[in-house]
């Protein structure tokens, strides 16, 4: 369990540094820029960006979770994520049950499966070297993938959401979807609802003295390992939610698990491990520089008549180059000094 | 009778041999001449696969696998991006064929140096983080390889469809089999192929031997004591990620002999987990591990998808009849759980070291009931 024990620095000692200053002022004009040229396609991007990074803040949470007090990189996360997206299908079209119970049921489904991973190998590979864990959660990501192939068959599904959610609300420059605004509620309520238990409660106490020194927490009474499954039910059950709000808008494939395990990942690690907040803030910004570039270099290249400068497909490749650039400038990551949860 | 007397005493030769270990160090170079000779018989054969051009693929991967057991087995790291090398041996050769026109060993050779040297760049990044830091991180290098191979900048690397029907000139192909035709002679590209895959390899296991090889070994298992005798732990684990990265790369240049150009699908999170499937599977802690996993893999994949009723105890004399032709198509999974278990029980050993302990009680027993 490296990383949570992590010394604090004195954040009044690192000033603004006038490069940060110039950076930040370019970043300014530039979207400032873009937001100028195309206000309507812009908060299009602001909303999808936000959507986008929340959803990857769901299943960031959970491995950061898992990560924090197991010490096991979950690999199999993404998987939990995408069987939240199958399951929302099953639930809503195949069971015929109707949306809302989805958000309640699917996640619960998913956590039991999360437990009866977390009791049936991974509760073996925690004393051993973190290595063996990524690669018994890969063989388990592998099982779930192929799982679903044989229940669900290969090709992308769909689901039909509830007319509530159907239509778009309009706000002068453009118009947002509900279910992009619905989905931002959810997560934001669950990001709220795993902070408030883990940093206001007893329980989220005790598993706080379990990350940092277990073995003497368990000297003063506390059942780890019963914590160690509540905590395991509670990241698969929200990356499945997020599976559930993916799902219901852009519909479900076999790619979306490997896809957000890595880029869940990138969030970690450019937030920081072990730092609740830093995953929230990384993937805010993660979502937002993977939709806001493509517009801002757009925009720049119409007004410049630079045709060079619209490289195509470039917010793909932002979560790798904001990790990349972030660990160059920042080793441990945006909030990687503190403690875990802070 | 003089026969009986050379015989013996070519017995007594072989007993010395084998009991002051001249022969032990013989081992892997013979083991590899044995595996490229009786390879492509054995997939041959009718009973089995019926297709002996499928022993190219299985060397191609073999030599990939090998060369990600520079990394995993040896240095203890582990890579989730190492089909990203592949990949740009594979890239290197075709693109250097097609859009440049250039001579097909100068490309491969331009394809090796640019793995060589964005390996020893990304290892300087990300050497010294932690294993899963490390992990993760190649991963995300590869995914940003596949993000940039797949948008086609400059229409260098064909997108989506990659780059297809690219041969050098000394190739030629009749009914689906690769020949090489040198001067006057013609023969069997497996045979070409053979003869780099044993070269490299033997490379590898020359390097895996090597003082710097045996360093790699005590970082893997000591990284605070190796530090502490004076091993720079940074340096060694950057270029065994470099060593690791070429001949991953050279079995990328074969794969685009092989296969006839450069796919997409080289630079997917799909092939570098699967080589670390393979290799944990086959047994890392071997060199001979990872050979034994690809084996198994590509063979289970060919063999179980076409596999569908298996009838006992012949088919002459069906007795029980079992359909599994929907079940084997997910052959993945059964694989999948495979994999989990053996890392569970021993993580390093695998099917090789079942296999080797296997024989080595076999042995015993044998000789015990002589003695």
């Amino acid at each position: 369990m490296d990383g949570i024990g992590i010394q604090t620095l004195d954040r009044d000692a690192l000033p603004i540094s006038p490069g940060e200053l110039v950076t930040s002022l370019v970043l300014f004009v530039l979207l400032a820029h873009a937001f100028a040229v195309r206000p309507g396609l812009f908060v299009d991007q602001l909303v999808g960006g936000l959507v986008y990074g929340l959803i990857l803040v769901l299943v960031a949470l959970g491995l950061s979770i898992i990560l924090g007090l197991l010490g096991v990189v979950n690999f199999a996360h993404g998987a939990f994520f995408m069987m939240g997206a199958y399951l929302t299908f099953q639930v809503l079209t195949v069971w015929g049950l109707p949306f809302w119970a989805t958000l309640f049921v699917v996640p619960v489904v998913v956590g039991l499966v999360g437990i009866v991973i977390e009791r049936g190998v991974l509760q073996f590979v925690y004393d051993e070297d973190p290595l063996i864990g990524l690669l018994a959660t890969f063989g388990i990501a592998l099982m779930i993938d192929e799982a679903t192939r044989a229940i669900w068959g290969g090709s992308p599904l769909s689901v039909t959401t509830p007319q509530i959610l159907d239509s778009s609300i309009g706000i002068g420059v453009t118009t947002i979807a509900r279910m992009r605004l619905f989905s931002v509620l959810v997560s934001v309520v669950v990001i709220v609802a795993v902070y408030l238990l883990i940093e206001r409660t007893d329980f989220g106490l005790s598993v706080r003295a379990g990350v940092l020194d277990r073995e003497m927490a368990e000297f003063v009474g506390v059942n780890i390992p019963l914590r160690f499954v509540v905590m395991f039910f509670i990241g698969a059950a929200i990356a499945g939610l997020g599976g559930v709000l993916r799902g219901a808008e852009l519909g479900m494939d076999l790619s979306m698990g490997n896809q957000f395990i890595i880029l869940a990942f990138v969030v970690v690690v450019v937030g920081g491990v072990g730092s609740l907040f830093g995953s929230v803030v990384s993937g805010i910004l993660i979502g937002e520089a993977t939709f806001l570039t493509p517009l801002v270099l757009r925009t720049l290249s119409e007004t410049t008549n630079v045709a060079a400068l619209n490289v195509s497909g470039i917010g793909g490749l932002m979560p790798f180059l904001v990790m990349i650039v972030v660990l160059l400038v920042r080793p441990r990551g945006l909030f990687g000094q503190e403690g875990f949860m802070e | 009778m003089s026969g009986d007397a050379s015989q013996t005493e070519s017995t007594q030769r072989l007993r010395d041999a084998l009991a002051d270990g001249r022969l032990e160090q013989w081992r892997v170079p013979l083991g590899l001449l044995a595996l490229v000779v009786f390879l492509r018989p054995v997939i041959g054969h009718e009973f089995l696969l019926n297709y002996p051009p499928f022993a190219n693929t299985i060397l191609v991967w073999m030599l990939f696998a090998a060369s990600f057991n520079v990394l995993l087995g040896y240095t203890g790291l582990l890579s989730f991006g190492h089909g990203m090398f592949l990949g740009f041996g594979a890239y290197g050769a075709a693109i250097g064929l097609t859009r440049f026109d250039l001579p097909f060993t100068v490309s491969a050779v331009i394809g090796l140096a640019v793995a060589a040297v964005v390996a020893y760049l990304i290892g300087r990044i990300i050497a010294q983080r932690g294993e899963i830091y490390f992990a993760m991180l190649t991963l995300a290098f590869a995914k940003a390889a596949h993000f940039i191979a797949n948008q086609n900048y400059g229409g260098l690397t064909g997108g989506s469809t990659g780059i297809v029907g690219v041969l050098p000139s000394w190739i030629e192909t009749e009914r689906g089999v690769k020949y090489v035709a040198a001067g006057g002679f013609q023969f069997d590209w497996y045979y070409l192929l053979g003869a780099v895959f044993v070269l490299a390899a033997l490379a590898i296991w020359q390097i895996a031997r090597s003082p710097f090889g045996r360093s790699l070994v005590a970082v893997r298992e000591n990284e605070e004591l190796a530090r502490a005798v004076g091993i720079d732990d940074k340096r060694y684990k950057i270029w065994s990620f470099t060593f690791s990265g070429v001949f991953a790369a050279l079995a990328g240049v074969l794969y685009a002999i092989n296969n006839q150009g450069s796919s997409l699908s080289t630079l997917t999170v799909e092939t570098s987990g699967d080589i670390i499937l393979m290799t944990v599977l086959g047994g890392a802690n071997y060199f001979f591990g990872p050979l034994a996993g690809v084996f198994v893999w590509l063979f289970s994949e060919e063999f179980l998808i076409e596999f569908e009723t298996l009838v006992l105890p012949l088919a002459e004399y069906p007795l029980v009849r079992i359909e599994l032709g929907g079940l084997l198509s997910y052959w993945q999974f059964f694989l999948g759980l495979l994999f989990v278990i053996s890392v569970l029980v021993a993580p390093r050993e695998g099917l090789w070291g079942l296999f080797r302990s296997g024989i080595g009680g076999l042995y015993d027993r044998v000789r015990g009931v002589r003695e």
